[in-house]
């Protein structure tokens, strides 16, 4: 066959943009997508389905053109909600009785229109005022929510930071970034003037830090009774940032060299964090944990229970990707019930158990932020950049979301970091556009009596502002009884979203090596349905067929078993990478995790004599095969966490020296180079297009990374390890797989 | 009497027996034991310090003294205790009849050697500040001014340690310097040194070692990690500033119905134990400032419920004082503790409620530390008492640490205990008497700290019986005593001070004439006020009166001269004369009527007492009265209230209080301000005569006493009609003198007590 012939995802996710042509009232696709935009009208059509059947929710995706949602206050009528199922009135709603009645689209119940909110109708059962009320005409919407919404006053944005002071961490350089990067955030963290800020830092014991307004200089209290951790303080310890600036600042500015001479290889960190719990408990925020030593005292102190080779395989391979102390947990339940969501900036040069850590993160709605062999001067940049975003980006506060959908269907699962609260409450006590969401629906009866299913995503949240807002987005998706209608509509990116969360979840529970095959299973029953299906009707043999909504599906399910995450084995990825991006898969939007799985790589050797203006318009995305790499060439690789210039072997050596400010011909350390900007055109064009790739997500940081072709090992983890289309060690290439796939949906 | 203030001059000590009975038998019948107070630091006039070590007797380890009899042609002394024959050494070869040691001079008696060699390098004292901050606002400011006062006048090369607390313990690392920064322990625990070496990071980013005591720079801990918590007072005078001076209040609130939660045993205890990883057998001093009693952890002496009383004698009496026993427990194992490391504990208590002074007692005193009992930290009593500590004026206090005193006695007398500040270093010898009282089972003592007044109560038992062997075997009527003093200089350097005494055994049966001439009235007051306060504390339904009665009636029927059942021949010899009244006014005293008092009071009282010298304690006992009148000088007079008249001035000493008393008259005059116009000089004089004389008291005195400025009929003027003699009641028959005073009180006077005395002596 021919492999040039095969389908790439060079343009990276579709948008299933087709969806609101029909449907021009549902909310827009970045904020709900349907893996399949159908719903089956039978448990017969979903068993035949396959693949999962759910949707990806991403309830604060930023909008691309900066449009704002627009916000709904109802006033004194109180939010209009239908009485039965809580659903909020939304532009599926009927009117009836001359407008004195609207009919829930969800649950069908006719329920009375306020007072305030009545409107008369048109001839055709209308309000008038359908364009003026957003909630009537758009998908998506934000209501004020009054007093009923609150169980206590809106919460100010707060901010606590958990920050490790043992020697490693003082020797990475750790401390000055964290320090400065804080620093240079104040003027913009959210919630002025309201916002809370702390600070707690810890070794083997705990240093509490007074910021009492009235000081000139902040007091460092030390805790050390690891077993009976108190709080040294009544008050202080959290602090009105406004009030407390100064202190906050000469804090800040002294932190590196408090800890200068530090010598301390402990860590304290459950201890500390029971003592954030103690501080935050009342108020609720955003605990930011900075780690980098295993911790090693105290309550949930971790083995150095590494990464075994000898588990690998066996029924106990998947423990070693679980958390092995109940603590996390149970603390991670202790932090979401008070409103508190934890971020773990993992930042350590040796292991130091993401599996355990990460839980923390996982169910508090939290994020795993990994920085394997933390060095300020090559990561600085990229914590700096990620904090910054951690710390400024709009976050929604103490908030909840649930998913309503119309009579017959009923999410079950749901994937991603939150904790469930009751069967379909997700708590969340904190989100933001960085954090996505998947959920599985299955049919609650045969068969489905309604043409249309509704779906409603409402996210009850605090803004920054200390405002309480309902997010709602609304969907509608058809009912059908025809298979191919699903794979007609069918939506890769949501498949792949849900299937890369469902598999890293299953890889807790078993062997990697099982966790692929179930993958490629899923796949290979797919496409032998859809073969029966035309193989029937169209009597094509001999090939592989597939839908055409599917056709890069093979490719991102091979993607996926190679996968950071999923790939390979003991020697592949270290046990804290694979569970990092594990935890990232999580939580990715379905852009961003497409393109986890499927880098983009470009070659750039050409775009770096073009005129910079047209820099953007020149990047044109190659397959991810070596095939593809002229030695000649300069390529760059974007997962969109790293960025990895390769240099071919017969790269004009003038190029190199020029991007890298160094002669190659010196054989310089390429693991140690910082990529600046040199005064040439070349470095200044290839910076641009860093900038470029950069702006298109502000997300993340890509930290470059060089490496030359040849160069082994590096360029085998670097980039082959990335090369999805190529076989590798254990692994089909991308041929092999379509044939390996061919082959089994004959069968 | 002079002749014994004189010895004391050249020693430093008294004996109620100057003439030791010489049985067994004699010296029970004697009734006042036979004893000595010995003050070991006594500032003595020229007294000779030699920079060597002495030479011990390699028998019995005395020293070399005045009284050792030397064969100055073989170089060879013999021991006045065991008689035991020492060659000199090489470099005493020199020695002659007109070559003379120091040591064997006959006026040197009492010296000092200070010997390089033996001592090392000089130890900076250390001074561990524990502080509470549960105070009001007005008091913390007294007490921050007052620490900062203190903080400038401490020793620069002196090491300083710096503790907080209330709800919680802070310990401050002083040697940080960068921001505040201290180290937090819960009220509610003991903190052990072990854990002080964990959770303070002694061995952050090295590894403990598996074994043994770790403890001090000698010991494995580096002086890096000692001297971020005790740093050199002139290197840290800007971070100590600036904690005094960032004091707060307890920031913990406090509801209506509660006292503030005060940890200060768990203060202690870190303070203990910081120390004792820090600097074990160096001179330290914790110095605890306390405004309120302990609610929380060890040591508490009361619930937090306001409801709940603070305990009384009356509670203590009838067992009702639930936490009693065991915070002074507590305090037990903190005094063992600082015993065991060398180290003082002080106290300052300012508070108008009590602190738990009484509970804290056995601390301050097993270790010598220094008790300041006032109402507030911004009494005189407490902020010049605190300056005087630190003066290094005439009047300094020459703190001192890390005593050992050692004695020796010549054969027949051992030793049953001492009472004072100090600990039994439980060294049983042959010296060491069957009965125990105070601290003994011993030979030696340890003295954590000792100033040039601590004054020590040795209470001896002489063993000697009748029978012509022991007589004949006698070579010499002569007995000795001498006390051997280790000590760490105010100044750092180690210094040994020797003390030997000769007196005389009394001659057999014919012997009270003997005895009565080698009597010390007030010395034998001060001992028995000393016993009878020490057996009140440890002995259960202790009858203190009737204890008291029974002495001086044995005393008296021994020593008197009387025909039998003849009251009116009675009489008593001036050696013993007032030695009646002496404990009449004991009986009268704080020591024996401790119900108007509160414990806490009590405690103080005794612990002062339990320090003093002869004199000081006379004064405790007995005030002394100095009436100021146009008529005549200042004279003493009677401690009675019939001195009381309305154109004199009184000045009372009770040592604790000095009350100036102005006659009505005079206080008239005084308000109308005639002192201020022409012609009134002398009235103006008169007025500040005994302001002088209390001045000088005061200034002499620590702690700094209370004066009390007050007129007749003043509210104040209890503070005198406490202290006289009630020879004119409210109930007696002689009408009071025009112009006196009455005394509303059904206690006896001085003249009833002595006709009771009389009949009953001679029965
Ligand atoms: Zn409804
Ligand atoms: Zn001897």
């Amino acid at each position: 066959a021919d492999v040039k012939g095969l389908p790439r995802p060079l343009e990276g996710d579709e948008e299933p943009a087709k969806v609101l042509e029909a449907y021009p009232l549902n909310c827009h696709p970045r904020y709900f997508r349907l893996t399949t935009h159908t719903i089956p009208a039978s448990q017969s059509l979903v068993s035949r389905w396959h693949l999962p059947l759910g949707a990806v929710v991403h309830p604060l995706a930023e909008s691309p053109d900066g449009e704002e949602v627009p916000v709904v206050n109802f006033g004194t009528a109180g939010v209009i909600r239908c009485r039965r199922c809580r659903t909020y009135i939304n532009p599926y709603a009927t009117f009836a009785d001359a407008g004195r009645k609207w009919r829930c689209n969800l649950c069908t119940l006719l329920n009375d229109v306020p007072g305030e909110y009545f409107c008369a109708l048109d001839a055709s059962g209308r309000r008038y005022d359908t364009d003026q009320r957003p909630e009537l005409s758009k998908g998506t919407v934000e209501f004020v929510a009054p007093t009923e919404y609150m169980v206590r006053p809106p919460m100010p944005p707060s901010y606590f930071f958990l920050i490790d002071v043992s020697v490693s961490a003082v020797r990475s350089g750790l401390l000055e970034v964290v320090a400065r990067t804080i620093k240079s955030c104040l003027d913009d963290l959210l919630g002025f003037p309201r916002t809370q800020i702390g600070f707690l830092t810890f070794d083997s014991t705990l240093h509490f830090h007074n910021f009492k307004s009235s000081l000139s200089q902040p007091q460092m209290m030390v805790v050390a009774d690891l077993d009976d951790v108190f709080l040294p303080l009544p008050d202080d310890l959290l602090v009105n940032l406004v009030d407390s600036r100064e202190v906050v600042e000469t804090f800040l500015d002294s932190l590196p060299n408090m800890f200068h001479d530090n010598v301390n290889l402990e860590s304290a960190l459950g201890p500390a964090l029971k003592a954030a719990f103690m501080v935050m408990g009342q108020m609720g925020g955003k605990l930011l944990v900075f780690q980098s030593t295993l911790p090693s005292l105290g309550i949930g102190r971790l083995r150095l229970r590494g990464d075994d080779v000898r588990a690998y395989g066996t029924d106990k391979e998947h423990l070693l990707r679980v958390p092995e102390d109940p603590f996390y947990k149970q603390m991670a339940a202790e932090f979401t019930k008070n409103q508190i969501a934890v971020d773990i900036f993992s930042l350590s040069d040796k292991y130091c158990d993401i599996a355990s850590l990460g839980s923390l993160a996982k169910y508090t709605g939290g994020q795993v932020y990994h920085y394997p062999s933390f060095q300020a001067t090559t990561h600085g940049e990229k914590l700096n950049h990620e904090l910054s975003r951690n710390l400024t980006r709009e976050t929604a506060w103490e908030s909840v979301m649930r998913i309503r959908c119309g009579k017959g269907v009923r999410f079950t699962t749901y994937h991603g970091h939150f904790m469930l609260r009751s069967t379909d409450l997700l708590a969340l006590p904190a989100v933001d556009s960085d954090k996505a969401f998947a959920m599985q629906l299955s049919l609650e009866e045969t068969l489905m009596t309604t043409q249309t299913v509704y779906f409603q995503v409402a996210l009850l949240y605090t803004s920054s502002s200390g405002e309480r807002r309902i997010r709602v987005h609304t969907a509608a998706a058809p009912v059908v009884t025809d298979l191919s209608e699903m794979y007609r509509q069918a939506d890769t990116g949501a498949i792949v979203s849900l299937l890369a969360r469902i598999a890293v979840e299953n890889s807790l529970s078993d062997k990697l090596d099982s966790v692929r095959q179930q993958l490629q299973l899923k796949l290979v029953r797919s496409l032998k349905e859809y073969r029966n299906l035309y193989v029937v009707q169209h009597r094509i043999g001999g090939r592989l067929i597939y839908p055409e909504s599917l056709r890069y599906l093979p490719l991102y399910i091979l993607a996926i078993c190679k996968s950071l995450a999923l790939r390979g084995g003991y020697a592949d990825v270290s046990l804290d990478e694979r569970c990092a991006a594990g935890f990232s898969m999580m939580i990715l939007p379905a852009r961003r995790l497409l393109n986890f799985i499927y880098p983009s790589l470009y070659r750039l050797d050409e775009v770096l004599t073009v005129e910079p203006e047209r820099i953007d318009g020149s990047l044109r995305r190659v397959p991810l095969t070596l095939q593809c790499l002229d030695t000649a060439g300069l390529y760059l690789l974007d997962d969109g966490f790293t960025f990895l210039v390769w240099l071919g072997r017969t790269l004009q050596p003038e190029l190199a020296n020029n991007i890298l400010g160094v002669s190659l011909g010196n054989f310089p350390d390429l693991s140690k180079i910082q990529l600046r900007e040199c005064d040439n055109s070349y470095s200044r064009n290839f910076m641009a297009v860093l900038r470029t790739l950069r702006d298109k997500d502000s997300s993340c940081f890509q930290l470059p990374r060089v490496v030359r072709q040849g160069e082994q090992p590096r360029e085998g983890f670097l980039l082959l390890s990335n090369l999805v289309e190529d076989q590798m060690a254990g692994t089909s290439s991308y041929m092999d797989w379509i044939l390996q796939i061919h082959r089994q949906t004959q069968s | 009497m002079a002749e014994f203030f004189q010895l004391e001059e050249v020693d430093g000590i008294r004996m109620p027996w100057n003439v030791i009975p010489g049985t067994r038998e004699d010296a029970f019948s004697c009734v006042v034991p036979v004893s000595a107070i010995y003050t070991p630091l006594k500032p003595i006039d020229k007294m000779t310090v030699v920079p060597y070590s002495p030479l011990r007797c390699r028998m019995c380890r005395s020293i070399l003294n005045p009284f050792s009899s030397v064969d100055y042609n073989s170089k060879i002394w013999q021991c006045t205790f065991c008689f035991q024959r020492n060659q000199f050494p090489q470099h005493y070869s020199s020695i002659s009849e007109n070559n003379l040691p120091p040591e064997l001079f006959p006026q040197y008696t009492t010296m000092e050697y200070i010997s390089a060699a033996e001592t090392g390098p000089v130890a900076p004292p250390v001074f561990m500040f524990v502080v509470d901050t549960c105070m009001i606002e007005e008091e913390i400011d007294y007490l921050k001014s007052a620490l900062a006062q203190t903080a400038e006048l401490l020793p620069d090369n002196s090491l300083v340690g710096f503790i907080t607390f209330g709800t919680y313990v802070q310990v401050h690392e002083l040697g940080f310097g960068l921001l505040p920064k201290s180290y937090v322990f819960k009220g509610t625990k003991e903190v052990s040194k072990e854990q002080i070496l964990d959770q303070m990071c002694f061995f952050s980013g090295k590894q403990k070692p598996a074994t043994g005591v770790i403890a001090g720079t000698r010991d494995g801990l580096s002086s890096e990690s000692i001297s971020r918590f005790l740093v050199p007072a002139s290197e840290c005078e800007f971070v100590l500033n600036s904690v005094i001076e960032g004091l707060q209040k307890d920031p913990w609130h406090i509801p209506a119905d509660q006292r503030a939660s005060r940890c200060t045993g768990a203060a202690l205890s870190v303070a203990a134990s910081l120390l004792g990883v820090c600097v074990p057998g160096s001179g330290a001093r914790i110095m605890a400032f306390i405004g309120g009693p302990s609610t929380e952890g060890p040591g508490s002496i009361v619930s937090k419920s306001l409801s709940e009383p603070i305990r009384s004698h009356k509670d203590l009496d009838k067992d009702s004082a639930p936490l009693y026993d065991k915070a002074v427990k507590f305090y037990d194992q903190i005094a063992k503790q600082l015993v065991h490391q060398g180290h003082v504990l002080d106290l300052f208590a300012c508070a108008v409620d009590q602190v738990g002074v009484a509970e804290m007692k056995v601390a301050i005193e097993k270790t010598g530390g220094i008790v300041v009992l006032a109402e507030s930290f911004g009494h005189s009593v407490f902020k010049d008492s605190l300056l005087r500590i630190f003066q290094s004026a005439d009047n300094n206090l020459g703190l001192s640490f890390n005593g050992i005193l050692e004695i020796n006695c010549s054969k027949d007398v051992k030793i049953q205990g001492i009472i004072g500040p100090c600990t039994s270093l439980e060294k049983k010898s042959p010296l060491s008497a069957d009965t125990v009282i105070g601290q003994g089972n011993t030979s030696a003592w340890k003295m954590c700290g000792l100033d040039k007044k601590t004054s020590l109560c040795f209470v001896y038992d002489i063993s000697r019986k009748v029978g012509p062997d022991s007589v004949a075997q006698q070579t010499s009527n002569q007995l000795y005593f001498q006390y051997v003093t280790y000590y760490q200089h105010h100044e750092g350097q180690m210094r040994l001070r020797v003390t030997t005494i000769s007196r005389q055994w009394s001659s057999g049966s014919a012997s009270v004439q003997e005895l009565v001439d080698g009597f010390d009235q007030e010395t034998a007051a001060a001992v028995v006020a000393r016993l009878v306060s020490f057996k009140m504390e440890t002995e259960a339904d202790f009858d203190p009166i009737r204890w008291l009665d029974r002495a001086l009636i044995r005393l008296c029927t021994k020593f008197g001269d009387y025909q039998k059942e003849t009251p009116s021949s009675f009489s008593l010899s001036p050696r013993l004369s007032i030695f009646p009244q002496f404990m009449f006014n004991l009986r009268r005293s704080q020591f024996v009527q401790v119900f108007n008092n509160s414990p806490d009071e009590t405690a103080y009282f005794r612990m002062m007492l339990e320090r003093e010298n002869v004199g000081n304690t006379v004064a405790m006992i007995q005030p002394s009265l100095i009436s100021y009148s146009f008529q005549s000088e200042p004279m003493p007079v009677l401690l009675d209230v019939t001195a009381i008249a309305p154109d004199k001035i009184l000045l009372l000493d009770s040592y604790f209080t000095v009350v100036i008393f102005h006659g009505m008259t005079i206080a008239q005059w005084r308000n109308a301000g005639y002192q201020d116009q022409e012609g009134h000089e002398v009235f103006a004089k008169l007025l500040k005569d005994p302001h002088v004389e209390a001045d000088t008291i005061i200034k002499e005195r620590f702690p700094v006493p209370r004066l009390v400025v007050c007129d007749q009929h003043g509210s104040q003027a209890r503070f005198l009609l406490a202290k006289l003699n009630p020879s004119v009641t409210y109930n007696s028959d002689n009408a009071a003198a025009s112009g006196g005073d009455v005394i509303f009180t059904d206690d006896v006077s001085f003249d009833v007590f002595m006709d009771h005395l009389q009949r009953l002596s001679v029965q």
